[in-house]
Parts: C-alpha cells; sequence; structure tokens
C-alpha cells in the first residue's frame, strides 16, 4: 500500500508510513465510505476521537468565541485547545453545496491548512471525508457524518 | 491463583483481508497486576551510584543529599541499601547493608564534598558489586545511577556493565542533571539493562524522581516478568516494543524466529506494562485462524508465588469483506502511533548526527506533524524548533535532544 504523503510503499496492513509517520489506510477507507454514504454530511473530528457536527448550514464561520468582540462562530473551536493553537475568532468558512464542501481561509493569522498544505486565503478549496484540515495548530480529521 | 495477573492481548485488527501477499498486524499485549496484588512486600536491594565531580558543587550536591536522605527514610528496615560516589575515582561508601542505620548512612553522606571529573563505569561497577553482594531472585535489585557530566572515554564498558546488569535482573535507572551529559549514553544503560531513565532539568527535581523511584520500587508487584509468543508456522513476528518504564524497542534481544522471548524485569503494580508485538501473517483461506499464543510468567514473593502463568491466544478472522477488515481497534492504533513517533525522532537524530541534513529535517517535520496529532503540542514545537537549528546550524541544540530523546520515550506515561 502506498503512502498517499511520501508515496512510499508499505508493507499491506502496516497502519503508519515507514518513512514519513503518516497515517496509512484511513484516508482511503474513510474515503470509500463517504462514497458508499453517496456524499453524506461530513463532520470534524479531534485527533483524541471527540466529534464535531457540522451546522447544517451552506455556510459555516468556524473560529473562537468572543464574547467581548462580540465573535460567535458557528463553530467554535475554543473548547479544543482554539486559543493555544492559535486559531482566530474568524479562521475560516466551510460552504457546503449539496454533497459538496470547500473550505475558505478568512485571512487568518496562522493560517488553515488541508492535508498539510496551507491553503490561500479566500481561496476555497475542496475538502472531503478522509481529509486532514488544521487551523493554527489544531488538526482535525474531516469523516463522513 | 485467579486474578493475579491480569493480562490482556488484543490485534490491530479482528479481521484481515484476504490478500495474495502476507500482511501486517500488531499484538497489543497488555498486563496488569490483579486486584488481590498488594503493594511493598517485595523486598529492595538497592545501590545508589552517585555523581561527586567538581560540577556537582553546589545546589546539585545538596539537592542530591536532600533525595538520598528521603530514599533511607522511606526503606524498610529489610531492604538492602548502598552508596558508591565516583568522580575520576570511586568509593563504597556504603557497603551492601539494611536500611536500617539512617542516621549513619546520612551522616556519612553528608561529608561529600564535589570534587575530580566524571568516569561513571567505576561507579557502575562498584554499584554491581554492591547489589551482587545482596542479590536475591525474590527481591527488587536496582541501581540508581546520577550523573551530570560525561564519561571518559568508558561509555563501552558502560554498557557492557548494564548488559551485565540486566541479564541478572538487576535494572539501572540512570538520571542526568542539566545539559551537559550525554543522553545516549543513559539511555543505553537504562534500555539494556530494562531499567529506566530520568532526565532532571532542575537540580530541586532531583527529590521528585528519588521519591518516585522509591515509590516505584515499592509498587512492584511482580519480578522476573517474561513474556513469550509462540507464534504459528509462517508467522513472522518483526519487531518488539515494551512502553514502560520508557517506550524501547527491544526486537534485537527478542525476536528469535517464529517466536518472541522477552525477559522484562519487575511489574510496576501502578502502572503495567504494555508489549506491541509487529508481525507478517502469511496469506491465509477465509475463517478464523490462529496467529499464535502469548504466555506471560512471573514471580510474585508478596503472595508467595513462584511460576505464575497466564496464556493467551492470538487470532485474526479472514474475510472478503473490506469493510469489517478496516476497522482498526483504536487502542492499538493509538499505541502504534505513539511507538511510531518515537521511532520517526530516533531515525531523525541519527541522520542529523551522521550529517544528513536533509534527511534529519523531513523526519523531524514528519515526527513533528504526528506529535501535534498526538496533542503533543510543546514536543511538537521543539522538534520545530529543531528544525530551524538545522537549517541554521547544521546541527540539534542540546537542550531539544535530551527534550525529543526523553518526551518521545515517555509518550505512553502520559495515557496511564
Amino acid at each position: 500500500m502506498k503512502c498517499t504523503e511520501c508515496q512510499m510503499e508499505n508493507i499491506e496492513g502496516a497502519l503508519f508510513c515507514e518513512e514519513c509517520g503518516a497515517k496509512l489506510e484511513s484516508r482511503q477507507e474513510l474515503v470509500e465510505a463517504a462514497e458508499a454514504a453517496g456524499g453524506a454530511q461530513l463532520i470534524l473530528a479531534t485527533p483524541d476521537g471527540n466529534k464535531l457536527d457540522i451546522p447544517a448550514k451552506d455556510e459555516v464561520v468556524i473560529g473562537r468565541e468572543d464574547p467581548i468582540s462580540d465573535v460567535f462562530p458557528d463553530l467554535d473551536l475554543t473548547n479544543f485547545g482554539g486559543m493555544e493553537k492559535g486559531v482566530s475568532r474568524r479562521h475560516a468558512v466551510l460552504h457546503r453545496a449539496g454533497a459538496d464542501y470547500t473550505l475558505e481561509d478568512m485571512g487568518s493569522t496562522n493560517g488553515t491548512y488541508v492535508n498539510k498544505k496551507k491553503i490561500q486565503p479566500h481561496a476555497p478549496q475542496t475538502i472531503k471525508a478522509g481529509d486532514e484540515v488544521r487551523f493554527g495548530k489544531l488538526s482535525l480529521a474531516v469523516r463522513a457524518a | 491463583m485467579k486474578n493475579e495477573l491480569n493480562v490482556r492481548c488484543v490485534m490491530s485488527k479482528d479481521a484481515l483481508l484476504l490478500t495474495e501477499t502476507e500482511q501486517a498486524v500488531y499484538a497489543m499485549v497488555d498486563i496488569k497486576a490483579g486486584s488481590r496484588i498488594g503493594f511493598g512486600a517485595t523486598g529492595a536491594n538497592f545501590a545508589l551510584v552517585l555523581d561527586r565531580s567538581g560540577s556537582m558543587d553546589g545546589e546539585k550536591m545538596d539537592n542530591m543529599k536532600e533525595a538520598v536522605g528521603y530514599v533511607v527514610d522511606h526503606l524498610s528496615d529489610r531492604d538492602l541499601v548502598s552508596v558508591v560516589i565516583f568522580d575520576d575515582q570511586v568509593e563504597t561508601l556504603i557497603p551492601s547493608q539494611p536500611a536500617k542505620n539512617r542516621d549513619e548512612i546520612k551522616a556519612s553522606l553528608a561529608k561529600v564534598i564535589a570534587r575530580g571529573g566524571t568516569q561513571i563505569s567505576d561507579g557502575l561497577k562498584a554499584g554491581l558489586e554492591e547489589v551482587k553482594k545482596g542479590y536475591a531472585k525474590d527481591r527488587v535489585n536496582r541501581i540508581l545511577l546520577l550523573t551530570d557530566g560525561r564519561t571518559w572515554d568508558d561509555e563501552e564498558l558502560c554498557l557492557r556493565l548494564a548488559e551485565e546488569a540486566g541479564k541478572q535482573g538487576i535494572a539501572v535507572t540512570s538520571m542526568g542533571i542539566g545539559e551537559e551529559w550525554n543522553e545516549k549514553l543513559l539511555l543505553q544503560i537504562a534500555e539494556k539493562s530494562s531499567g529506566d531513565s530520568h532526565w532532571i532539568e532542575n537540580p530541586i527535581s532531583i527529590l521528585d524522581v528519588f521519591k518516585g523511584e522509591v515509590e516505584g520500587m515499592q509498587a512492584v508487584s511482580a519480578i522476573n516478568l517474561k513474556v513469550v509468543g509462540r507464534m504459528n508456522q509462517g508467522v513472522k513476528p518483526v519487531r518488539v516494543y515494551v512502553t514502560s518504564p520508557m517506550i524501547a524497542d527491544v526486537s534485537i534481544k527478542s525476536v528469535m524466529g517464529g517466536s518472541v522471548i522477552a525477559g522484562l524485569g519487575s511489574l510496576d503494580g501502578r502502572k503495567g506494562q504494555t508489549m506491541l508485538i509487529e508481525m507478517r501473517v502469511p496469506k491465509q483461506k477465509a475463517g478464523k485462524y490462529r496467529v499464535g499464543q502469548i504466555e506471560v510468567t512471573c514471580d510474585m514473593p508478596s503472595q508467595g508465588i513462584a511460576g505464575q502463568s497466564v496464556k493467551s491466544d492470538l487470532f485474526v478472522t479472514f474475510t472478503a469483506d473490506a469493510a469489517v477488515a478496516a476497522k482498526v481497534n483504536a487502542e492499538v492504533m493509538n499505541l502504534v502511533e505513539k511507538v511510531s513517533a518515537f521511532k520517526l525522532q530516533t531515525r531523525a537524530l541519527t541522520e542529523a548526527e551522521a550529517g544528513n541534513i536533509a534527511a534529519a529535517t523531513q523526519k523531524l517535520e514528519a515526527a513533528a506533524t504526528m506529535l501535534l496529532n498526538l496533542g503533543e503540542q510543546d514536543l511538537a514545537e521543539t522538534a520545530e524548533r529543531e528544525i530551524l537549528s538545522l537549517k541554521k546550524t547544521g546541527a540539534l541544540t542540546a537542550l531539544g535532544t535530551k527534550k525529543l530523546e526523553y518526551g518521545t520515550r515517555k509518550l505512553t506515561q502520559a495515557i496511564r
């Protein structure tokens, strides 16, 4: 099985890439699961397994709540270490059009990453089950709901 | 005899996909003392091997004396203790004796002044001799080695002594204070003897580490712990890791053809021991397949038990159902991830040491991502700082290297 990050060939059944440590299998499995579910709704999950439901809206603001500045994002990452991990108050927006999702960085201080690659501010990027998104230093897995 | 040892064997996957090739699978062997086991009933045979070199003068020496005072106050009268001090000369300050002459031991130590250089092997040799005098199979036999400096051209001898100690069931806990010591040597001393290693950043923490060691020794609930894995024909164990007291690759001394034979020393009743076995399983027909059997044996002197044995079989089911075969056990996955982070870090440091800056940077970047995913922000930031150091100076910092070496080895301790 080939690592999607570094293209190294690993033995069938390995869980992490010998060369770069990237998680193997899960991405493919999740893509397949999402496809099988016919483009079902997505959720985000922290590395320790906490699931964050994405509100059923066409535009979901992701960030860190700050009542003083009157900022109340749709998806508040404060309780997941948002402050310590450099999540901006209005960090990114998740757009939904039917079964398609795109993620747009709102000019955040510490950037938004999809599969370890930084995305340009205000340039929406498609995301799907199996991807990894990172807001500042807060990593979340994209999964099928 | 029930409940004296709880052994849980969990496979990374209950089901494997039918393939034409062999595939990797992991077995986690989790060993805990049963609920009826009491702590503190196993006698200790303990040598303190302490650095008195010139650089120990001041705060380090004062804190070390206080910590030794704590140790002798908290050992029982039937425990054996000895104290060896070394610089470039060695002196057995307190020969092996029951730990009841507490004031005498403390008074002898109070007279010690810092002087000279650092020759660890002489201290280790003398400490080993003292532990051997009181050696008994039903005791916790251990050496505590404390140093703040680099030893002079006797690393090889230190490692041979550690290996000799390990073979005799004498674990060496190595401790380095400050930044000017060789972490590679102290870690190898611990690994070769199935012991632990600690980095003491600040002399004030010496007492805490000594306390932890005494408590750990008193929490030993089983000794002569051994894991034997007898694999089915065609199943090849390839790597074996232990995770307590720190992650260590024990493959070289544990994998013997189709078997795993690992002597693990003593079982800390509070933490237990977890072993990870990575193996290759040959292609099979659909159905349930016995991968092998794990046998855990130990002695429990406090219970008057010798040769306690618990056996557990390892099974997987071969299936054509990809969805069933895709399910991974989360607990084993987490353990494999931590071991993988440790491996990446180790390889990065090896590459850096060999001057392969690009390869070291790449491995450290991967390690930083993994550590971040594990929620280890501090360690991930340390890795990122070391990447910058590599890019700027072509070398790692002493502080960052120690943080990564010790931090990744102790990743499995945080969850306990």
